[in-house]
């Protein structure tokens, strides 16, 4: 038994442009199935089943490991009341958790900023990706966006090392001197000093990491091979994001929708493969999510923006299995042609936030949810 | 050391533009600074990338589906215009009239309200008003689609008090319901369509449709209203002619012009100036470029303290840096990842967060945004290939005495062609040590790309770097 | 003197319209269609220029009258074999090849109608045989290719190899000069003719590159043009013209006579149909709305009015013609393309 117990963190892996709920966990034993998606649906015979209801999409075949070793939770129906089918306002409600007005700061923000209020630790969350997601996003809280961990920090086009070095030099010793300045120029020596501060820990971490498990070349992949470097470089991450699309599949959807899984579920497999091999299979867990399903009816060639969608909680700390209830096809069921979603995106977050990061949720989701016992505590 | 005039007109040409080269401010100073202030509100000879040759290899800036596409199309501007302030007023009411992508899905309306920003920007706020309320992105942006006869919908009505001119504090909830009653009506052509495409980010079956501006008088409120007590059966100009009246107006327009012209914080000074502005808004007829006019011509304005009392938003860093080192003057692959760095900023074109538009100032700084935007200049402007920066060592060599620097006047050299900069002793005792690892520079018979070169692209890179060139 | 205009000798009916947005990777629709070739057995190859977020898509994409999608070709974005960066139009040989230029890799790629990559061929450069932006391709009966080299204002012939043969054309508003040409088509006695897209007008060529006819002047009367970028000859000499910046089409007699104009009148398509059955609310509302409506005044140019008026063209950049008599008109901006048959 080891007697440093390390913190928790939470992975999310974000699925950008609304993932195809129908033909990601599919529901092949329905007949409404077959009739609603004429041309782009899953073949009975090409389902990976997981039990004689429902079946993975042939292309999540590492998914399918992972659950027959429990642990894989399929959050069923998960969405919020009166659905919006706009990519942009969709993704805000997620990211803020809150869908009926317009909210400001991301929650993952506001859980960034409940474990570490000093800002003591400029790598406590960080996104992998450029530009920062809206639910990383708190005005105050710093959080370092990795386009590439390898190259990441200042000055990365300078391909003379030593001219980069001096460079850098130069830089920390303009933005040393914040003494008596005006508060403006402060603001900048001291937000200049977390930026060096955090490239220079964050380089560290590829150095540091050795493993035996070998990532695929894409880019979600590569983005969570960092995730997996940064995490068990013991650098006080707690929340590691990325995100990868686009999954907006309107046409060419079966090839496509194909090829993006290939991605996630290897992804996916990597990393779960990796966590193993160091022992922290119960220190993180990974949440997979996407802003919302997608029509009932396919358009011919692909799907539109539906509603009620997928998402899934994946790790060892995870309690396997299927929540909530799968949205029925029958035409009474749906929403102007939707799966009507069951089940309260916030509560997951509930759970997370407390059962998994051990902060108080109410504050960060704005309201009490009931949690579903997904995760471990 | 540094000549005052030069000083003063870089520090005009900031605001009422995207800074200058030493070229464009030699123009201007040759204008005098009366002259100059006249140029910039009233451009004679406008000009920038002409839209055909856009649209020809830019099929997405032709079709502006997408947001990208729409963000690069207004950088081109941008970027080549010779009339920065159209283009400086046009962010300015940009970010004050905050309408975003994200519940639109329509980019192209977008991009027709900064036009409109362009036409009517610098004319008169009532006339501004107005248009704005038949503009057809604010309309869906503030539900006014939905503001009917029979059943009012109050957002427009409470945001155009709120946010768009009086501010909170100057109106009673009832005058917010009177309000939206006047503006029932005003919506657009085939609006319940449009609607439901916006709300699904539909583009099918043949992509975008635009929007223009329809008056559904049947379904006009036409009843008496009673408005910030004046009485009558208003419809909405008539509500925004008694808007524009009152002195909190006039407030919320010399504020938020001098806090986006002038510095980040109004001080004692400052303060002054705004009154001045207000005066200026009631004597011209409420004229924006009258008020500015007032403002730049103000002790304050041209006070050292206001040098500097800006933090560069975003969109100005990039512009400023592409200008500066005279990148992108023709159509090129590449323009919509500029238009990404400057959203990885914090600053999205044509997506603003909220209604409430972006939080200036200090707020654009934090660790992930500067990374970002130091980046950015830094390479930008540390690229000898690029004809602005060649014009830089061209000047930096014509200047030396027999073609050599010394350090400190590599330094000085530099901080001036991309300014004037005013740095701190220890800033400029960095750069000036910076310079001195290699000694003397000898740029006499440079060549394109050669290490003399390279080495004033470091320096500019350094420059770039500094705290300082953060400011505007 | 007689006033009165002559009625034209030509009639054009509108047939169908084709197409679907495809904001994906793959599968039927279009994406930003720059241009259009037809063969003999009715297939019609569509070049989809894709705007930069889909640049992997770039492809060719085949249908048939009856909006059959048979399939599409393409290996993606890059300057590797097979792939492109900015396409501009295709041009088909008697041996069933496609010739796709690319104005950004300054080349011309060469694949088979069954999709099969074979060849590209083109330095970058100034120098006779060299290329700078090249844009229209034509094939004369002969099997040879003229290109317009728009950067450097001119057209080149080369062999269906990309063997250099001749060149003709320098900068200016002359005859035999060009600004930015565009499109280029050969007639049924081998002469050329260019889309002088900057000048507004398109010019007539004998084969070796002597100038016979210029037509068109700048604006938005009849017999004139803003930017027309592509141009197209029937077996009776009728001169199709893509009026791109006056968002119509127009139609020249074989002297050069002002016929008819086109503005286009896009209905529903196949593929359309299918997304409104899986949408019926948006059909519904659709249904009750004024695809057609009045604008005003700042909107009022005809890239404005196209932007807002479905039926009409929007960006057609491209005029073709199979053998039987139907004219294609392809609309960049509206991922479609609308057929009209002569009578």
């Amino acid at each position: 038994m080891t007697s440093n117990k390390r913190e928790k963190s939470l992975i999310v892996i974000q699925l950008s442009g609304g993932n195809d709920y129908l033909n990601t966990v599919v529901p092949y034993s329905d007949g409404k199935y077959y009739d609603n998606r004429p041309v782009v649906n899953i073949p009975q015979d090409k389902v990976i089943p997981i039990d004689d209801r429902f079946g993975f999409n042939p292309s999540m075949g590492p998914v399918k490991s992972l659950w027959d070793e429990g642990k894989v939770a399929i959050i069923n129906g998960i969405g919020y009341q009166n659905p919006n089918r706009s990519h942009f306002r969709s993704m805000d409600i997620w990211h803020t958790a809150e869908p009926d007005t317009i909210g400001k700061e991301g929650w993952l923000g506001r859980a960034i900023r409940d474990i570490d209020p000093q800002g003591d630790n400029v790598l406590t969350g960080i996104n992998f990706g450029r530009g920062l997601p809206r639910a990383l996003a708190v005005s105050g809280v710093s959080v370092a966006s990795v386009g590439d961990l390898d190259t990441y920090g200042l000055f990365p086009d300078v391909q003379d090392e030593e001219l980069r070095m001096f460079t850098l030099e130069a830089f920390s010793r303009m933005y040393g001197n914040t003494a008596g300045r005006d508060p403006v120029m402060e603001l900048l020596g001291r937000t200049g000093q977390d930026a060096l501060q955090g490239a220079d820990i964050l380089r560290t971490a590829p150095a540091m990491y050795s493993s035996s498990v070998e990532y695929g070349p894409g880019p979600l992949a590569q983005n969570v091979k960092s995730i997996s470097q940064v995490f068990h470089a013991n650098l006080g991450a707690r929340v590691l994001y990325t995100s990868y699309g686009p999954f907006d599949t309107h046409s060419g959807e079966l090839l496509s929708h194909a090829k993006l899984w290939d991605e996630v579920a290897g992804a996916i497999g990597s990393l779960m493969d990796d966590l193993k091999e160091h022992g922290t299979e119960d220190d993180a867990s990974i949440l997979v999510f996407s802003e919302f399903g997608r029509r009932i009816k396919d358009n011919g060639s692909g799907s539109d923006h539906g509603s009620g969608g997928v998402a899934f909680m994946i790790g060892g700390a995870v309690n396997g299995g299927m929540y909530g209830e799968y949205p029925s096809l029958a035409e009474a069921e749906q929403i102007e042609g939707d799966l009507r979603s069951n089940n309260d995106f916030r509560s997951v977050y509930t759970e997370i936030l407390e059962d998994w990061l051990d902060l108080d949720a109410p504050s960060v989701v704005n309201g009490q949810f009931e949690k579903h016992g997904i995760l471990k505590s | 050391m540094i000549n005052n005039d030069t000083a003063l007109m870089a520090h005009l040409l900031r605001r009422a533009g995207f800074g200058a080269s030493r070229d464009e401010l030699e123009q201007y100073l040759a204008m005098g600074y009366d002259g100059a202030v006249e140029a910039l509100l009233n451009p004679s000879h406008p000009s920038n990338m002409p839209d055909d040759l856009i649209r020809r290899y830019h099929v997405e800036q032709s079709e502006l589906r997408d947001l990208p596409g729409s963000a690069a199309y207004w950088m081109y501007r941008m970027i080549s215009t010779s009339c920065p302030m159209e283009e400086k007023t046009a962010l300015f009411w940009h970010g004050l009239f905050a309408t975003g992508y994200a519940k639109l899905n329509q980019a192209r309306s977008l991009l027709n309200q900064v036009e409109m920003f362009r036409r009517s920007g610098l004319g008169s706020f009532e006339d501004l008003l107005v248009d704005l309320s038949k503009d057809p992105a604010m309309i869906v942006w503030l539900d006014n689609n939905e503001n009917h006869g029979d059943a009012i919908n109050e957002n427009y009505g409470r945001e155009l008090l709120e946010l768009f001119s009086m501010g909170i504090g100057n109106y009673s909830e009832d005058d917010i319901k009177e309000c939206a009653r006047a503006f029932t009506g005003w919506t657009l052509g085939n609006a319940e369509y449009m609607s439901i495409r916006a709300a699904k980010d539909s583009i099918w079956p043949y992509g975008r449709i635009a929007w223009h501006f329809d008056y559904r008088e049947e379904d006009h409120d036409d009843g008496e209203k009673t408005f910030l007590g004046e009485t009558g059966r208003f419809n909405g100009e008539d509500i925004i002619a008694i808007i524009v009246k009152q002195e909190s107006t006039a407030r919320f327009v010399a504020t938020r012009l001098f806090q986006f012209f002038a510095a980040d914080e109004i001080n004692e000074a400052g303060e002054k100036t705004v009154q001045d502005m207000m005066a200026t808004y009631f004597s011209s007829g409420y004229q924006v470029r009258d008020m500015l006019r007032t403002l730049f011509h103000s002790d304050y304005f041209k006070s050292e303290e206001a040098r500097f009392a800006r933090v560069k938003g975003p969109v100005e860093m990039v512009v400023g840096a592409i200008r500066m080192a005279g990148n992108y003057q023709n159509p090129a692959l590449g323009i919509e990842k500029v238009s990404n760095t400057m959203l990885y900023m914090g600053q999205g074109l044509l997506q603003p967060p909220t209604v409430e538009g972006w939080h200036e100032g200090e707020e654009w700084i934090d660790s992930g945004a500067l990374v970002e935007r130091v980046n950015f200049v830094a390479k930008e402007l540390s690229d000898v290939r690029s004809p602005g920066v060649r014009s830089i060592i061209d000047r930096l060599a014509a200047s030396a005495d027999q073609g050599v620097l010394d350090p400190a006047d590599l330094a000085d050299g530099c901080l001036d062609l991309l300014g004037p900069i005013e740095v701190s002793d220890e800033t400029r005792s960095v750069l000036v040590e910076y310079a001195s690892r290699q000694g003397d520079l000898d740029l006499s018979g440079h060549q394109p790309g050669d290490e003399a070169e390279q080495r004033v692209g470091n320096m500019l890179r350094l420059v770039a770097a500094t705290r300082e060139y953060q400011l505007a | 003197m007689s006033t009165q205009t002559k009625s034209p000798s030509i009639a054009l009916d509108y047939v169908k319209t084709i197409g679907i947005v495809n904001n994906g990777f793959n599968g039927r629709g279009f994406a930003n269609p720059y241009d259009i070739v037809v063969d003999d057995n009715g297939r019609i190859f569509v070049l989809n220029r894709c705007d930069p977020l889909r640049a992997a898509a770039i492809r060719v994409g085949i249908c048939d009258l009856d909006e059959e999608y048979l399939g599409e070709f393409g290996k993606g974005n890059g300057t590797g074999d097979g792939q492109f960066i900015w396409v501009v139009a295709m041009a088909l040989d008697s041996q069933d090849r496609l010739h796709i230029t690319d104005e950004h890799s300054h080349r011309v790629t060469t694949y088979s109608t069954s999709g099969e990559y074979l060849s590209h061929w083109g330095k970058a450069g100034s120098a006779d045989g060299e290329l700078n932006g090249p844009a229209g391709i034509a094939v004369d009966s002969s099997g040879d290719l003229f290109i317009v080299d728009q950067h450097n204002s001119r057209v080149q012939k080369f062999t269906v190899d990309g063997k250099f043969i001749s060149n003709w054309g320098s900068f200016g508003g002359g005859d035999g000069q060009f600004n930015l040409p565009w499109g280029a088509a050969v007639d049924a006695d081998d002469n050329v003719y260019v889309a002088d897209w900057r000048n507004d007008r398109i010019q007539k060529f004998d084969n070796d590159g002597k100038f016979l006819a210029a037509f068109g002047s700048s604006g938005d009367g009849e017999g004139q043009f803003m930017r027309p970028t592509s141009v197209a000859v029937d077996s009776e000499g009728f001169i199709y013209v893509a009026d791109w910046g006056n968002e119509r089409v127009q139609v020249l007699g074989p002297d050069g006579s002002f016929q008819l104009i086109l503005k286009g009148e896009a209905t529903i398509s196949k593929w359309s149909e299918d997304y409104f059955a899986s949408n019926p609310e948006e059909k519904a509302e659709r249904d009750i709305s004024n695809l057609v409506p009045e604008l005003p005044a700042h909107l009022n140019t005809p890239y404005h009015i196209s932007s807002q008026t479905e039926p009409y063209f929007w960006g057609p950049v491209s005029v073709s013609l199979d053998g039987k008599g139907r004219l294609y008109v392809t609309e960049t901006n509206r991922h479609r393309f609308q057929v009209y048959q002569k009578r």
